[in-house]
């Protein structure tokens, strides 16, 4: 059966962006490992430790590499749509997932806007219902701000028997 | 309004049954020890439960509660004031709790519980008489059927009518009788239960004991055969006839009602409780069928609502029905209770290729003990290692085939429902307006087989998830364009 993709993607520069910031965090936890290594030499710490540290490595080397190829894919997972009705998310490489959310069960919505998101004028939404929490990540700005403002329109209305 | 005056004796012999154990500990096992830690428990002790008496006593002063306008004013607190307004259309239910205490006294407790968390979440009277009890929650019920019956009729004398009408038909659903009882008995295992109580017995006894030789008397049971297997006769009869006597105090008086707009539940013999709870706050409806349970053709009826599931004593789960149910009998109860909820849908079975799924998925948790299992080697009870990797795996395999067989399913009209589960297998039936969220997901291996799983959410104070593994896609897809027509079921106010 086909994929179905829903009505909007993510920005174009989510692939771009997403390296960027798991190249900052992947060198961060290389430059830790480095440390940890160095202490471990130095101070002679039990055998195990190297062992321990040695298969972290090896994991930050493969979630590097890793880094490089999954933004793409995610990006041409990631959709959404939304109406009077309903916000619908569609996400997910390995496991696809498609969460439909009622506007009317929809508490808070908000956006983030971190220091790389920020040069590259994008934001993420966050949606709060009463269960649960939801992200949609990197949306041009304008178009993050117009989202945020009409799912907060459509929010506040209420069913009757919710009190 | 002040709280009862018997509220001051309530909370300081809570304060002590509390903290018995402690000052046990304290001043009479390790009465002489001078180890640090126990000499400044002492001290603080010694400070803190006069400190904590004169609280209580102060507070009954200055704490009080009021109504009016359909609302309770909850005041609060000595140092720091707290005020609580607490609207009566937000209580969800209410727990009448009558302990050894309470009766001792004449008086009851009771707790009015709302869909909030945290601080507000409910108003607790530690005592009140009885006569004001009644009165309360005719108070918050009234409120509740004036609403009921403006909503119809917007007439006054009506409404007032209306609330004795809707009493009188207050019907008595089910009673347990004996034989529901015995076999209650044995599938709850409560007989098991004097296993902790006589190790913490001994646990207390123990420190006189050090003087009279316990390993010889052992010695002295284990030497002669026929003593060893009176004894372990005894233990049994023992515990079977606690675990009985257990049961028919817990569950012997039990009383589930209903009228148009509330389900009561009257419980207890020696501790009594009644629990009320509006019909429209239940959320959805669950059945559980452990594997002992099915053995004796019973079950377990829970409602799922927004209440808080912990009470604070605990002892009875106020969300289940009634733990041990014919499983017919829970059927004709819950459609005389809750009437929307049709159980009578014609429900879908899994085809073979979900099996397949069910049994190629890896099991994380066997494979995590497999690998512990091979590091460590433990001896248990002299069963080489490898051997529990086996049994492990075929208790998986067995818990996926159990559930693919009980997995059945039904998402139409207004409604879903669905059995699943391995050993324990349960069933969860919920109204697409109550559904908060829906989620349809697919795995790789999913994807192959052309099956997918939806999972739905429903509102608790713990949001309540419930998934359903393993269905044909296009059954799934259909239930996502089945949700999508939500709307159709609720009515959209502007708030």
């Amino acid at each position: 059966m086909a994929e179905i993709k829903l009505e909007y993607n993510l920005s174009p520069s989510y692939p771009k962006i997403k390296i960027i910031t798991d190249t900052i965090g992947n060198i961060i936890t290389l430059i830790v490992l480095g440390i940890l290594f160095y202490l471990d030499y130095s101070f002679n710490w039990p055998a195990w430790v190297f062992w321990v540290l040695l298969v972290i490595l090896v994991i930050t080397i493969v979630g590097f590499i890793w880094s490089f190829i999954q933004p793409k894919l995610e990006y041409n997972n990631w959709s959404y749509q939304y109406n009077h009705e309903y916000l619908q998310l569609k996400f997910g490489v390995i496991k696809k997932q498609w969460v439909t959310i009622p506007m009317t069960k929809i508490q808070a919505v908000s956006t983030t806007q971190g220091p790389v998101m920020k040069r590259y004028n994008v934001r993420s939404i966050k949606v709060q219902t009463m269960g649960s929490e939801h992200i949609i990540p990197l949306l041009e700005e304008d178009v993050a701000l117009r989202l945020r403002e009409i799912i907060a329109d459509f929010a506040r209305l209420q069913e009757v028997d919710d009190e | 309004m002040r709280y009862h005056l018997l509220t001051i004796v309530f909370k300081i012999y809570q304060l002590i049954k509390n903290s018995f154990v402690l000052i046990l500990l304290l001043f009479i096992l390790r009465g002489n020890s001078e180890f640090w830690l126990l000499e400044l428990g002492r001290y603080a002790v010694i400070i803190y439960i006069p400190l904590r008496i004169l609280y209580i006593i102060v507070a009954w002063f200055v704490e009080k509660y009021e109504w009016q306008d359909q609302t309770f004013h909850i005041y609060k607190g000595v140092f720091v004031r707290n005020t609580r307004t607490i609207p009566f259309s937000r209580i969800q239910n209410m727990t009448r709790n009558t302990t050894l205490f309470h009766k001792l006294f004449g008086v009851t407790s009771l707790t009015f519980e709302t869909s909030a968390s945290g601080e507000d979440e409910s108003i607790y009277f530690p005592v009140l008489s009885k006569e004001r009890a009644n009165e309360l929650i005719e108070l918050v019920q009234l409120d509740k059927r004036v609403e009921q019956a403006t909503e119809e009729q917007s007439d006054d004398s009506q409404s007032v009518t209306g609330k004795f009408s809707t009493q009188s038909k207050r019907i008595t659903y089910f009673k347990p009788v004996r034989k529901d009882l015995w076999k209650a008995s044995f599938t709850s295992l409560s007989f098991l239960a004097i296993f902790p109580i006589a190790y913490g017995l001994y646990e207390y006894v123990q420190p006189f004991l050090s003087d009279i030789r316990i390993l010889d008397s052992f010695q002295v049971i284990l030497d002669s055969v026929w003593l060893f297997v009176i004894v372990v006769i005894v233990i049994l009869i023992v515990s079977i006839s606690f675990g009985i006597a257990r049961t028919f105090l817990r569950y012997g008086k039990y009383e589930i009602s209903a009228d148009n707009n509330y389900i009561y539940i009257d419980r207890g013999v020696l501790e009594e409780s009644y629990f009320s709870i509006n019909k429209k706050r239940v959320q959805g409806l669950e059945i559980e069928q452990n594997f002992l349970k099915r053995l004796f053709g019973l079950a377990e009826v829970k409602l799922i609502s927004s209440a808080n599931p912990n009470q604070e004593d605990g002892s009875i789960n106020v969300n289940s029905l009634y733990p041990f149910l014919p499983i017919q009998e829970a059927y004709a109860l819950i459609e005389k209770l809750l009437p929307q909820y049709k159980l009578t849908a014609k429900l879908e079975r899994l085809p073979l290729r979900s099996l397949w799924v069910k049994l190629l998925r890896p099991s994380w948790l066997w494979i995590t003990a497999t690998i512990l299992l091979a590091i460590f080697k433990p001896n248990f009870l002299g069963i080489a290692w490898w051997v529990l990797v086996i049994m492990l795996l075929v208790l998986t395999i067995i818990q996926r085939v159990l559930d693919y067989i009980h997995t059945r399913y039904a998402i139409s009209e207004d409604q879903a429902q669905w059995w699943h589960g391995g050993l324990t297998s349960r069933m969860f039936i919920t109204k697409r307006k109550n559904m908060i969220e829906m989620t349809y997901s697919q795995s790789i291996l999913q994807k192959i087989f052309q099956v997918a799983s939806i999972q739905v959410k429903n509102r608790s104070i713990l949001p309540r998830v419930e998934t359903i593994n393993d269905i044909p896609v296009n059954d799934a897809r259909k239930s996502m364009a089945w949700y999508l027509m939500r709307s159709k079921d609720v009515n959209i106010k502007n708030g």
